[in-house]
């Protein structure tokens, strides 16, 4: 089961639509486990939230052995430096761990058409499909229409796929098979 | 769950014994089992990040044998090594911050061309993982990531991507002590900056040095064998020749045409022919070839065209019966292997005068018929 967490208020469209798509993508079932208040322990000087610290002092949510949890934000976060610099940070995961978070902070802004609310959606729907992955293990992904594909990577379009690429798919129905649960 | 690592089958043991010793050791490998130590953190090449846990003896085989026991970090899975194998299986240190950061100058500096040849690429790749260190890890997940950009990756290859980019993973997150998605977000921050970012690179670290496989190897040899076509056994001076360069290049030709030839025939055949073929067809395929066009630029003679399309029909025909009788006769003088390089050299003398000739027409062919037949009558004379 995936659980959906809100850090921040989200649209019930949105999120319904999130649902679905994860739905679809994995064949769990996902849903939505109710707003939380967000951890003000994990903010930096500068504004931003350290994502890593953000999704350990993240509200606990009631889950079962191999669910997996989803967090919603909409804050700036911040990954630690590397050598070549900080690379930028759409969300973080723990790779075959529990738990994620997602943040449509460097999202285009929803608006009020029908056409960037789809985007939005889709973009959301991308991303939190992107690091669930991670939860199962999935690696970054060289194709740009894969949903595992760095979400900053120049070569991806504007309205990017929403979907796992044929090997990714197949990766992650492997981990999901083997699951306890 | 333990599983016994690196022990092998008598027969086995030898053949990696010698891979062994082929490949080439990246820095901090493990020479000897007294390197090691409870705790340490060691890379176990194609396998990830293990800790060691200490020494075990085991009963196999009535034989009482000591083994260094580990486990890998990232799920647990115990391996127990040999003492004596552990300077074999190419066992490393964890890379240090320093190697690391060359690893993502490596990753982020342009790359060359990848290997189009799947075949290179696949042992390159393997023998990288092996022996290349962290650097060679990351040389294959850079390799195969730019491969990517020309074409999607076959299935094998897919896979072969996706275990050294989570090796590569594994081993940095361990080094830099960050989770394993923040290592790969600065890999791919490497690999693919975001649009507008330019990475502060440095000159990235030289990565070890593979002992290619002997046929790889091939290429700088070759060209000195080109040189070396036995000519000055013979006494052949090439640059006197007139018009050796073009005689080479029409050479070349005949060579593709008998190679199509050969495949045509057979793949057993072929492989006499390869031997055998220079001395017979260049007389007999070139001649008519080159004797055509000055017979059609002289319509005056008038058994030109008739001269002309026989030899020409009936000369490929012949050669053909011949060959067989040839190939049958051929293996007496084979065993000389000079008579391999003299070849193509008596080729190439016998060439000139007879396109030198060519202009009559009428007098060359007769003369390039008859040395396609003339093998073919003692080779008869043998069989009898």
């Amino acid at each position: 089961m995936i659980r959906i967490v809100t850090l921040a208020p989200f649209d019930e469209g949105d999120i319904n639509f999130l649902s679905k798509t994860l739905y679809r993508s994995f064949g769990i079932g996902t849903e939505h486990q109710g707003d939380r208040a967000l951890p003000r322990k994990a903010e930096l000087p500068d504004g931003r939230f350290d994502a890593l610290k953000l999704l350990d002092d993240a509200p606990p949510v009631r889950a079962y052995s191999d669910d997996k949890v989803v967090y919603l934000t909409d804050v700036e976060l911040a990954n630690p430096k590397g050598p070549l610099g900080e690379p930028p940070a759409w969300g973080y995961a723990l790779q075959g761990g529990e738990r994620a978070l997602v943040s449509t902070f460097r999202f285009k802004p929803r608006g009020v058409t029908e056409a960037s609310i789809e985007i939005y959606r889709r973009r959301l729907a991308r991303e939190s499909i992107h690091f669930i992955g991670h939860l199962w293990d999935l690696h970054h992904c060289y194709d740009a229409r894969c949903a595992m594909h760095p979400s900053w990577s120049p070569s991806l379009p504007d309205d990017p796929e929403f979907e796992l690429d044929a090997f990714c798919r197949d990766k992650s129905e492997r981990r999901i098979r083997l699951a306890k649960t | 769950m333990v599983t016994v690592g690196a022990v092998r089958t008598p027969g086995k043991r030898e053949r990696t014994e010698k891979k062994e010793e082929d490949v080439p050791s990246a820095g901090g490998t493990i020479a000897s089992s007294s390197d090691l130590k409870a705790g340490d953190r060691v890379v176990y090449p194609k396998q990830g990040v293990y800790r060691v846990t200490g020494l075990e003896q085991k009963d196999i085989a009535g034989q009482r044998l000591e083994f260094v026991k580990m486990t890998r970090e990232e799920d647990g899975a115990s391996v127990l090594v040999p003492l004596g194998k552990v300077a074999t299986i190419g066992l490393r240190r964890v890379a240090s911050a320093d190697d690391i950061e060359g690893v993502f100058h490596y990753l982020g500096a342009s790359y060359d061309d990848p290997e189009l040849d799947w075949k290179v690429r696949h042992r390159d790749n393997v023998e990288r993982l092996i022996a290349g260190g962290v650097l060679g890890v990351a040389e294959v997940v850079k390799g195969l990531h730019s491969l990517s950009r020309l074409r999607p990756l076959p299935a094998k290859e897919r896979e072969l991507y996706d275990s050294s980019r989570h090796l590569l993973v594994n081993e940095i997150s361990v080094a830099l002590g960050v989770p394993d998605v923040i290592a790969e977000d600065y890999i791919d921050y490497a690999l693919m900056p975001p649009a507008g970012v330019k990475l502060p690179l440095k000159t990235p670290p030289t990565p070890v040095e593979l002992k290619g496989p002997p046929w790889k190897r091939k290429k700088p040899v070759a060209a000195d064998e080109e040189d070396d076509l036995g000519l000055a056994e013979l006494g052949i001076d090439l640059g006197a020749i007139e018009g050796a360069a073009v005689g080479e290049a029409e050479e070349s030709e005949e060579g593709e045409a008998e190679g199509e030839k050969a495949s045509a025939e057979g793949a057993d055949e072929g492989a006499e022919e390869a031997a055998v073929p220079p001395p017979r067809a260049s007389p007999a395929k070139a001649p008519p070839v080159k004797a055509a066009p000055p017979a059609r630029a002289a319509p005056p003679v008038k058994p030109a065209p008739p001269v002309k399309a026989v030899p020409v029909q009936k000369a490929v025909p012949t050669t053909r019966k011949a060959a067989p009788a040839a190939k049958k006769a051929a293996p007496p003088p084979r065993p000389t292997p000079p008579a391999k390089k003299a070849a193509p050299a008596a080729a190439k003398k016998a060439a000139p005068p007879a396109r030198k000739a060519a202009p009559p027409a009428k007098k060359p062919a007769p003369k390039k018929a008859a040395p396609a037949k003339k093998p073919a009558k003692p080779a008869k004379g043998k069989k009898k």
